[in-house]
């Protein structure tokens, strides 16, 4: 890592430390947010800008890490910490089973199976009264006394999110990040090269799972209450969204995305209920005329700023 | 349990499942010649529904008012979708995957929000002709007649689009695109106007679907997202591009559908999913689908 990405990441952490100090609570719970959305979408982008593969259920692990941490406060009484550690293995164990078979298919049939799968993963929550309240939603998720105010479970998320972050960096700089790259930019020669690429894969998948689980941990004790559309295909969709108004081509795209689509949403629904419609006219404007997001415009004119992450003969660089 | 129970779970069956392939297969067509799923399909039906409710409003007074609404409602929405092709999709042609994926996904969105401006929050009830809001009697099972009238459109809808691919010119060069749009191109067939009549085509006849599913039940907000969801199962399971395919997978879809019910109430879906989870890990390109694109 250069010496301007240093520069730059320590700017943005002091910013995100002193930012609320200013703010009031509505956006302090918006940056909030933000950062679990953020750590989210990066968690996905390990699937689609790194692997190569649209991922559309991948709600499916930030509903299944939800509502682990949501059961385990609720009824089994747990703490928070041990709660989303709890999680992560969740999530984790639920990606080895289904990204087993997800990994063996790639392109549109990726993108089905995942979110085939999803829709599977929310019906069993929908259905499940007994145990997960069904589309009534697990309620009264209260995080530890001194994380209660909106401040302190900020910096409590500020906290778990960069060092979630940070460890998904440290992995996409890894040769097991490259492995990922060469995956994706050319899955027979990698296999010729002697990786076993189905192993790669499954395993990128699971992490991703992991961090997506992490980050629905998160979400439950901040909302208070958690329902089975954390993992419905809209849910899936929001990552999506992030990753390509960001742009999916470097590691930062969906933090960006993340910030873009939050505090949109949170300002636009204050004086409109139309949402969708205003955010299905921003992903047409995206797609259509600023293909690479926000990052890749960002690198195309700021020369200044660190190098790109992906090839530089493709213009939309973590596509598959 | 009972015979005739098991002989009406059938034919409701039957009729979910030619409702869905309606709804897939011009899915299918268009995901087959122009490889883009089309995420608003589902969208563009309750489109077809709601217009459905217009039409009829507004023609309320007179008997034949359904039977007018029906193909007025098919007609808006394919021009609806040519607009769609011309402005948006013609566009994203050469573009990869998730942007195609995502630009029709966004389209669900903003669909949806324009329904809710246009016809309110309201649930619409459309009145059903009078010739069809009796139940008749097939051995003695009182049976639905708007089911019977659902799978008669369903199959003539499929005759028809039989005829077309296999019987007549256009048919062959869409049916060819299927297979090599590179081919076509070469010789000489402007594949942009292919491209925009398959995709007024599907859309027609999932603006028909939708017109026919009005007069069913209410017509609500929201109801193309389920649906949606399950045209695509249909699709993977027949495969992607054929239509015999995507017939037997919209009556299995159907039949599972109906029966589960019976059996495994809220389990539906479930076993729906299961379904093409497998279909997608076995045979990728489905029960009747070629490899060859896959």
């Amino acid at each position: 890592m250069g010496k301007k990405k240093w520069t730059w990441a320590g700017a943005v952490f002091a910013a995100l430390l002193l930012l609320p100090t200013v703010l009031g609570e509505f956006w302090v719970l918006v940056l909030t947010e933000i950062l679990i959305m953020g750590l989210f979408a990066v968690s996905f982008n390990m699937i689609f800008g790194y692997m190569g593969q649209l991922s559309f259920g991948h709600a499916a692990y930030y509903g299944v890490g939800a509502y682990t941490t949501g059961l385990l406060m609720v009824k089994f009484g747990l703490p928070l910490g041990p709660s989303l550690l709890a999680s992560m293995v969740m999530a984790g164990a639920v990606a080895l089973v289904l990204g087993y078979f997800c990994i063996r298919l790639t392109g549109i049939y990726f993108a089905i199976l995942t979110m085939a799968f999803g829709q599977l993963i929310f019906y069993i929550i929908f259905q499940w009264y007994s145990f997960t309240g069904g589309d009534n939603g697990l309620q009264g998720i209260k995080p530890p006394p001194m994380l209660e105010g909106a401040w302190s479970y900020y910096y409590f998320a500020l906290l778990v999110v960069t060092a979630a972050v940070a460890v998904m960096w440290v992995i996409s700089e890894s040769p097991f990040g490259y492995t990922m790259r060469a995956i994706r930019d050319n899955i027979q020669r990698t296999r010729f090269v002697g990786l076993n690429t189905k192993k790669y894969m499954l395993i990128n998948f699971v992490v991703a799972a992991m961090f997506a689980g992490l980050a629905g941990g998160l979400w439950g004790p901040f909302n208070r209450s958690i329902s089975p559309d954390l993992c419905n295909w809209h849910q899936s969709g929001v990552p999506v969204f992030m990753t390509i108004i960001g742009g999916p081509a470097g590691f930062v795209g969906p933090l960006i995305g993340s910030v873009i689509y939050t505090f949109l949403m949170a300002f636009v629904t204050g004086f409109t209920e139309y949402w969708p419609l205003t955010i299905g006219i921003i992903i047409t404007m995206v797609v259509l005329f600023l293909p690479g997001g926000v990052w890749g415009l960002v690198e195309r004119y700021g020369a200044a700023l660190p190098a790109r992450e992906g090839p530089p003969d493709d213009p939309e660089g973590g596509t598959p | 349990m009972d015979l005739s129970l098991l002989f009406a779970q059938a034919l409701s069956g039957l009729s979910r499942g030619m409702m869905l392939f309606l709804i897939a297969s011009g899915l299918s067509l268009i995901f087959g010649v122009m490889n883009i799923l089309n995420f608003a399909h589902a969208t563009l039906w309750l489109v077809g529904a709601y217009a459905c409710y217009t039409f009829w409003f507004l023609l309320q007074t007179h008997d034949f008012a359904v039977w007018l609404a029906i193909p007025l409602a098919a007609l808006s929405v394919g021009l609806v979708g040519w607009v769609i092709e011309v402005v948006l999709i013609r566009r994203v042609y050469d573009r990869e995957l998730p942007e195609q994926l995502l630009l029709t996904y966004a389209l669900v969105l903003i669909l949806g929000d324009l329904i809710k401006i246009t016809w309110g929050v309201d649930d619409k009830l459309i009145a059903r002709p009078a010739m069809l809001s009796e139940p008749v009697y097939i051995a003695g099972v009182p049976i639905d007649s708007y089911f019977i009238f659902v799978i008669a459109v369903g199959f003539a809808v499929y005759l028809a689009l039989w005829w077309f691919l296999q019987k007549t010119r256009y048919g062959h060069i869409v049916r060819a695109a299927v297979f090599s749009r590179e081919m076509v191109s070469a010789l000489g067939i402007p594949i942009p106007i292919i491209y925009t009549g398959v995709f007024v085509l599907g859309i027609f006849i999932a603006g028909l679907a939708g017109a026919i599913q009005g007069p069913v039940g209410s017509v609500t907000l929201g109801m193309d997202m389920a649906v949606v969801i399950q045209a695509f199962c249909v699709v993977i399971i027949g495969g992607f591009g054929s239509l015999p395919g995507t017939m037997v997978s919209s009556i299995i879809v159907g039949e599972v559908y109906a029966f589960s019910i019976l059996f495994w109430p809220g389990g539906a879906l479930a076993l729906i999913f299961i379904l093409t989870a497998i279909v997608l890990i076995v045979r990728p390109w489905g029960l009747f689908g070629t490899p060859l694109r896959a």
